[in-house]
């Protein structure tokens, strides 16, 4: 059970020594209940203290690292089964299966256009994660020259998949000290596998397909060996057991605090899917459904796009809100004479009303103002979309510039203080627009003129 | 029930069973018992009999059962001496009587190929039942609203002129016109319709006014109507009667008015209607039924024409129908409201400034107030407004003049706390006209309006024209009639506002007086789940939303205004503890409505299970452990606070509908209220709050520190222009010698 | 030691409520077949906890104007069927959905402003082209909604045809013409919980039984406010399981009509390339959209693009397979 911030407060030296970086011992405390700090940052707090904290604050599901680079996955360290209970931390890290059969040519193509991938949405870059690399020849030299190849040509995290010991201790030795997931232990080589994990210091991959008792006593048997970063695969043949089981996983680390299966997950989506297409709708899935990492058989940028949209969308935190960069976007091609509309930087307010103008098919001028990424009325209502603010998002715009008319419409919701915004613009009429986006296509053609 | 009532229609109901068995009888032996009889495009064969015992009656054999039946239901005409309640066997009466009148009407279908019926008059011919295509297109209008409702007007008006003015009044409000018998000894034997054709009245379909027949016979198809109604749009199937009637007493807002004298069949009829929960308002002297569970209210009304109030007969009228729609509770909606400037939210922000300015009311030159009030719904008269002292084209440019609006409302739901709540949508309603511009509320309130409002012909009245529009159509749940005086006349501005400022401060009173003991129901507010799912505010009288929006009071009318809406009552159920706050009601509402995510809320701590907050609270309270008290820090302030954090770092503590012991965002009068933090010593705890707090709302501020027994509390909480952080928050507090220094350690 | 799990199951006390739309001859109709969703006892796809009778369902949208504003790469999918509605409702039904929905959008005052009369027969001609049960959607114009929903209504009595859309500022119309002819009424709300129930709520109160509404919580499309409407879906799934009778009504997601709005899905040229192939882009939105939805708790997703629908049928096989 997590810990109020005043349980930790009562723990702490309370002397406000501010060494911790936070202004008073409480504030320290609130930060370490919403996990935005760690214990190690306060010097003077009691042995005993910390045991207590550190029991309490365990993390039902570990937090793993995958990687030692700029470039880290980190995974699980979830609290919720549903993102609005508070939000999804960790996304996963999606990754893409080289294997060691393939030409060593193709392998370095492939693994440039997955490092090279990027492409940003909604202000954010947003990229692959890692290259799995597959010992399919059988042979741990080939693997091993492999992961060389690999590792010199990305500084991507890496997953290496192998059943053998003997080959993956290979792959490790070139993989370097880049704590690769190791893929995976199983109930015959969990032993080897897991000696290997602490030699290289690397996560560990748990493997079993006898239901999540067996996943359970082998990752168990693990952890007691002392390898306590690992990554869970519940293999199952069909696609919906294998939802089940890892919300059954999900459910157990969290609301029974089960630390046998307290770990993020490892999903193959190519094991249900017989094309690319069908790869990416169980990726998809996947994304939603509580996977830690995504081994994807396919790159195209056709597929990859989607499913880091909507990791981007999944893992936003339900409480603060994507914005969208405070600016003039325009629709069609919007001339002098074009209608000027202003809303707020709240992604979904932004989209709804881009929609909407976009269906209207009239070339408009649309200002985002900064409201902190508030809708119209929740922002009005906090004061992040009031006259003044309007007006600075009219005067630092430079859309003055490009239109001839002097007329700002407003959304319907804020209609009260249209009169205001008159007095902070003097020179501009100061039109109200509908209160609904699904109304402005009406406003842009039927009422909205210049004068 | 009258027993007088209940005699006249077992006789009517009697005689017309009679009748019916009298005249099935000669039909048969005129046609034969295999004689086709049918209304016209219908699918409901004789759609009463039909829906209320399921015989589908299609040849004048099918008849004869029905008539058994009746003879069956007709109970014996009470004895003198016999003083039972009748209630019963009236109704009996009544649907024997239904059934018999559509037996007779269903023969009368007989002669409809040789066009005899329906029945023919001099000024051509009556429209008998009507039509299933018609039936759907005004079905749906009554069910989803367009129509408020129906009446079924019965006999002859006192004249013409009263006979066209209650059409006119009910045509004006939407309401569905069916029309039938007359009354003897009136108007030269005219039936309703007579008259209505002899003013040259257009009936028909397209004017909402369907003429039956000249008998009291052809009134059941005002019923038969009804029992379709049930049929097509109530889920109900033939032969569930008492669904049906239900249906018709709860969704079908119907009434009969009778004009002149009610005969026994008239009575036999209304008793008809009674079971459908529709009521019978006649203009004669008749004995009065009050509620008894058939109808919603009233279920005999008798208003005798010459006795009712009025100037002359038009206004008798008038008053006549107003209160028909009362004893049904109809709800009047004013689609388009009558001002000659255009209206919307569009204008709501508008201002209207010195050159633009005709006429001012309020502001630094003159007095301007608004007062709404509850009245007696027999004292007023629904959409009359009044204006004493001059209008708005009898005085200079840019004038100043005094005003008074004042607003009363009736209605069945409406209460006098809701009059606050009902007055604060003053300022919004008028707000929306163009060229108007209304500032403030109650006594400061202040009116501007535009030269080109005048232009367009806008006058003050308008003002009340607007305000009995859009109270109609907001509260129109809980208020039916709304009259407006307007007093621009500096006397009895005067000596309204004494009346109103009366009321003000009794409003002060009441809502300070009032405390979480004395009522039983504390209201929940939902609205911002959208974005904080699981959190709940729970309002009760000493503690107001957090947002600073919603009071208890205001909660409760919004309740009762929309019932699904995001305020919900929440019984308090046993008192589990009350020094924290804590209702066994309070904290079941609180889990099943949080997602399940929220166990246990106090109301009156923020150590323990503290409420959860949105994000729209106006201030936020935080302990500060060092000084063993509370900061408070309100949203208007955005330096550093001795807590360390700011208003915004603090604000994603306290929101998102967590629930964080130590922190609390709540709305500002909270604060002053007894119950603010009592569970921890009340307004004593608070040793920092912003600035903004304390010139906001020093009187309240300084009448709570004085009701905790420390008139100099409010000097001795430090603010922001001087303390910033723990170390000279401590030392103020030393200095100044605050009591939460000396209270129990919070913890 | 082996450690031995024990399968964490949820104790629900609601399920969704199944509502069957369309009705065959014998039941007052003149469907081929009718098709029941909800009755889910269990968050979508669980298996293991609690019963999932009935998959959930595809339904194809179609419009009664040629949709010239679609995405090309869309309209390529359909050629020149879209000309006709009645050849297209025959193309459609051919790619086997449990569906079709139909988009009276010549009605629109922008699209053609069909009187009522005119648009009822193209309903009736679509019922007598396929035997697939039907949902309806009206121009999306309140008053033009009302006119030209009530006289469908009145021609396809009986038929159990799903209306929409109702909304909070425009529904009475529409659900006294669904009571009044046995038809279903979709009621929408803006991705909100709260105001979804309320609708259904002011519905139900009207005198429409809760097996004859369907709620359609707003679909954000990938990218374009996916995990509100995923998360609203989630609230009231959840919501119904825990036993609120006023959100246990089937959902249904308008996902090809959001998707194809993505431009993502539009825009062909000056955009980047990391995108990938504008061909496919569209279909794999709708798809991915699709998906997503139907995992949060869709019970019918309406959908465009043929090439979707099977995709979208290829995944309901797998999560619905024991």
């Amino acid at each position: 059970m997590a810990l109020s911030g005043l349980e930790i407060y009562k723990l702490l030296p309370k002397t406000n020594c501010k060494e911790c970086g936070q202004p008073t011992c409480l504030a320290f405390a609130m930060k370490l209940a919403s996990k935005a700090a760690e214990l190690s940052a306060c010097p003077y707090v009691s042995d005993e203290s910390k045991a207590a904290l550190e029991s309490a604050g365990a993390p039902p599901i570990r937090l793993v690292v995958i990687g030692a680079g700029n470039k880290k996955i980190e995974i699980g360290n979830e609290t919720v089964c549903f993102r609005h209970e508070k939000t999804f931390f960790h996304q996963p890290g999606i990754v893409v299966r080289v294997k060691d059969t393939q030409s060593p040519e193709a392998i370095a193509a492939l693994v440039q256009k997955v490092s090279d991938y990027s492409v940003e949405r909604v202000g954010i870059q947003i990229t692959l994660d890692g290259i799995a690399v597959e010992n399919a020849s059988g042979n741990a030299q080939t693997f091993a020259k492999a992961v060389e190849l690999v590792k010199s040509k990305t500084s991507l995290p890496l997953v290496l998949l192998s059943q053998d010991a003997a080959t993956m201790e290979a792959g490790l030795g070139a993989a370097g000290d880049s704590k690769p997931l190791i893929y995976a232990a199983t109930s015959e080589n969990w032993e080897d596998m897991a000696a290997l994990a602490k030699k290289f210091n690397a996560p560990l991959a748990v493997h079993s397909n006898q239901g999540l008792s067996g996943l359970a006593t082998l990752a168990d048997q693990i952890s007691k060996a002392g390898v306590v970063d690992l990554v869970l695969d519940p293999e199952t043949p069909s696609a919906n057991n294998s939802l089940a089981l890892m919300t059954q996983v999900r459910r157990l680390a969290l609301k029974k605090n089960f630390r046998p299966l307290g770990f993020p997950m490892i999903t193959f989506p190519s094991r249900f899917a017989s094309s690319p297409e069908e790869e990416t709708i169980v990726a998809a899935q996947n994304i939603a459904k509580y996977s830690g990492v995504i081994v994807l058989d396919n790159f195209d940028p056709t597929l990859v796009y989607p499913l880091l949209t909507l990791r981007q969308n999944v893992y936003t935190d339900p409480q603060k809100p994507i914005q969208v960069k405070p600016d003039i976007y325009t629709f069609g091609d919007p001339g002098p004479n074009s209608p000027l509309l202003i809303t707020t930087n709240f992604s979904l307010t932004y989209f709804t009303v881009a929609g909407e103008i976009e269906a209207s098919g009239i070339s408009t001028w649309l200002l985002i103002a900064d409201s902190e990424g508030m809708s119209v009325l929740t922002a009005w209502a906090a004061g992040k979309f009031d006259a003044e603010k309007i007006a600075k998002a009219v005067k630092t715009s430079n859309i003055v510039d490009k239109i001839g008319h002097r007329k700002l419409v407003l959304p319907g919701f804020v209609a009260g203080m249209s009169g205001e915004v008159e007095e902070e613009l003097p020179g501009w009429k100061i039109a109200v627009g509908p209160r609904e986006a699904v109304d402005i296509s009406a406003y842009l053609k039927g009422i909205w003129t210049p004068n | 029930m009258s027993k007088f009532i209940a005699t006249a229609a077992i006789k009517g109901a009697r005689a017309i069973v009679a009748q019916a068995e009298d005249e099935v009888k000669k039909a048969i032996e005129k046609y034969g018992t295999d004689q086709r009889v049918a209304f016209t495009n219908t699918a409901y064969y004789l759609p009463t009999i039909y829906g209320l015992t399921g015989n589908k009656i299609e040849t004048l054999g099918d008849m004869l059962p029905t008539i058994e039946h009746c003879k069956a239901l007709v109970p014996e005409v009470p004895s003198d001496r016999l003083w039972l309640p009748y209630l019963g066997n009236a109704l009996d009466a009544g649907m024997a009587t239904l059934f018999a009148e559509e037996l007779i009407e269903g023969v009368r279908s007989i002669g409809a190929a040789s066009g005899t019926w329906p029945e023919k008059a001099p000024w051509g011919q009556y429209n008998g039942s009507i039509d299933d295509i018609q039936l759907r297109s005004w079905g749906i209008q009554l069910v989803d609203g367009r129509m408020p409702g129906f009446a079924a007007i019965v006999g002859t008006a006192k004249s013409t002129e009263v006979a066209v003015k209650i059409v006119r009044e009910l045509q004006a409000r939407g309401i569905l016109i069916f029309l039938s018998a007359k009354s003897e000894g009136r108007d030269g034997k005219k039936s309703i319709t007579d008259q209505l054709m002899e003013a040259g009245v257009e009936l028909g379909y397209d004017t909402f006014t369907v003429p039956f027949g000249s008998d009291t016979i052809s009134a059941v198809h005002a019923l038969g109507f009804a029992t379709r109604a049930a049929l097509t749009f109530g889920g109900v199937k033939a032969g569930q009667a008492e669904d049906i009637l239900l249906y018709n007493k709860y969704r079908s807002m119907a009434f009969v008015l009778a004009l002149g004298e009610v005969d026994e069949l008239k009575y036999a009829t209304a008793a008809g209607a009674v079971s459908y929960g529709f009521p019978t308002i006649a203009d004669t002297a008749i004995p009065n039924i009050y509620p008894n569970g058939l109808t919603i209210y009233e279920a005999v009304v008798s208003m005798p024409f010459d006795e009712i109030p009025g100037e002359n007969d038009l206004e008798r009228a008038e008053k006549l129908v107003q209160r028909c729609i009362e004893v049904r509770g109809l709800r009047i909606k004013v689609t388009k409201i009558p001002i000659p400037v255009a209206y919307g939210s569009a204008f709501e922000g508008e201002r209207v400034r010195k050159d633009q300015l005709r006429v001012e009311f309020g502001g630094k030159r003159s007095q301007c107030f608004e007062y709404l009030r509850t009245v007696d719904s027999e004292s007023i008269e629904d959409g009359k407004i009044t204006l004493e002292g001059p209008d708005l084209d009898e005085v200079p440019d840019g004038a100043a003049l005094n005003l008074a609006i004042v607003v009363d409302v009736a209605g069945r739901k409406m209460e006098k706390d809701f009059e606050p709540v009902l007055e604060r949508q003053i300022h919004h309603f008028i707000n929306g006209a163009e060229g108007i511009q209304h500032i403030g509320q109650r006594d400061i309130a202040w009116v501007r309006i535009a030269k080109s409002s005048t232009d367009k012909g806008f006058r003050i009245k308008h003002l009340g024209e607007i305000l009995r529009a859009r109270m109609l159509g907001e509260f129109g749940a809980i208020i039916q009639k709304v009259q407006v005086r307007l007093y621009t006349d500096p006397a009895r501005v005067e000596e309204m506002l004494k009346v109103a400022r009366q009321a003000y401060h009794e409003r002060n009173v009441r809502l300070a007086d009032m405390t979480d003991e004395s009522v039983d129901t504390f209201y929940s507010c939902t609205l911002c789940q959208s974005f904080a799912p699981t959190h709940v505010c729970v309002v009760s009288p000493e503690r107001l939303g957090l947002c600073g929006a919603y009071n208890w009071l205001d909660c409760k009318a919004s309740y009762e205004i929309n019932p699904s809406g995001p305020n919900k009552p929440i019984a308090k159920g046993r008192l589990i503890d009350p020094v924290k706050g804590i209702w066994e009601g309070s904290n079941e509402f609180v889990y099943n409505n949080s997602q399940r995510a929220i166990e246990n809320v106090t109301l009156y701590s923020i150590m323990e299970s503290p409420m959860t907050a949105c994000g729209c609270f106006e201030c936020i309270v935080m302990i500060i452990p060092e000084a063993n008290g509370v900061m408070v820090v309100s949203r208007e302030d955005s330096s550093m606070t001795p807590a360390g954090m700011t208003f915004s770092t603090l604000a994603g503590m306290a929101g998102g509908g967590l629930q964080t012991p130590g922190v609390m965002g709540v709305g500002k009068y909270y604060l002053t209220s007894k119950k603010f933090i009592s569970a921890e010593g009340g307004m004593k705890r608070i040793v920092w709050m912003s600035s903004f707090l304390k010139e906001s709302m020093p009187e309240e501020l300084k009448a709570a520190a004085e009701r905790e027994g420390d008139p100099e509390l409010i000097d001795k909480i430090a603010d922001e222009r001087s303390v910033t952080t723990v170390e000279e928050l401590l030392a103020w507090l030393e200095e100044k010698g605050h009591p939460a220094l000396t209270m129990d350690p919070l913890f | 030691m082996p450690v031995t799990v024990e399968t964490p199951i949820e104790k629900w006390n609601g399920k969704v409520r199944e509502v069957t739309l369309g009705a065959t001859q014998a039941e007052g109709g003149t469907r081929t077949s009718t098709v029941t969703v909800g009755g889910s006892a269990t968050l979508p796809f669980l298996h293991f906890e609690g019963s999932v009778p009935h998959r959930p369902v595809i339904a194809i949208q179609i419009q009664d104007v040629d949709p010239q504003d679609w995405s090309p790469a869309l309209r390529a999918a359909w050629g020149d069927t879209t000309k006709d509605v009645v050849a297209w409702a025959k193309k459609a039904a051919e790619l086997g959905p449990d569906l079709i929905a139909l988009n009276l959008r010549s009605a629109h005052p922008d699209a053609g402003n069909r009187g009522a009369d005119e648009v009822a027969q193209t309903v009736k001609s679509v019922l007598g082209a396929v035997g697939l049960p039907l949902i309806v959607y009206g121009p999306g114009v309140a008053e033009k909604d009302n006119d030209v929903l009530v006289r469908v209504a009145e021609v396809t009595a009986g038929e159990r045809l799903a209306i929409g859309l109702c909304e909070q500022g425009n529904y009475r119309t529409i659900v006294a013409a669904c009571l009044a002819n046995g038809h279903i009424a979709i009621a929408r709300a803006p991705i909100d919980v709260n105001i979804q129930k309320q609708i259904n709520i002011l519905i139900n109160d009207m005198g429409l039984p809760l097996d004859r509404i369907l709620m359609d919580p707003t679909t954000g499309a990938l990218g374009y406010g996916l995990e509100y409407s995923y998360s609203v879906l989630e609230r009231l799934r959840l919501s119904s399981l825990q036993g609120d009778g006023m959100t246990q009504m089937p959902t249904i997601c308008t996902v090809g009509e959001e998707a194809w709005r993505a431009k993502e899905s539009k825009v062909s040229e000056g955009v980047p390339e990391a995108w990938g192939n504008y061909a496919e882009r569209g279909v794999i939105w709708e798809t991915i959209t699709a998906t997503t939805q139907l995992q949060a708790g869709a019970d019918i997703v309406v959908l465009r693009h043929p090439k979707a629908v099977g995709l979208i049928r290829k995944t309901i096989d797998l999560m619905m397979a024991q």
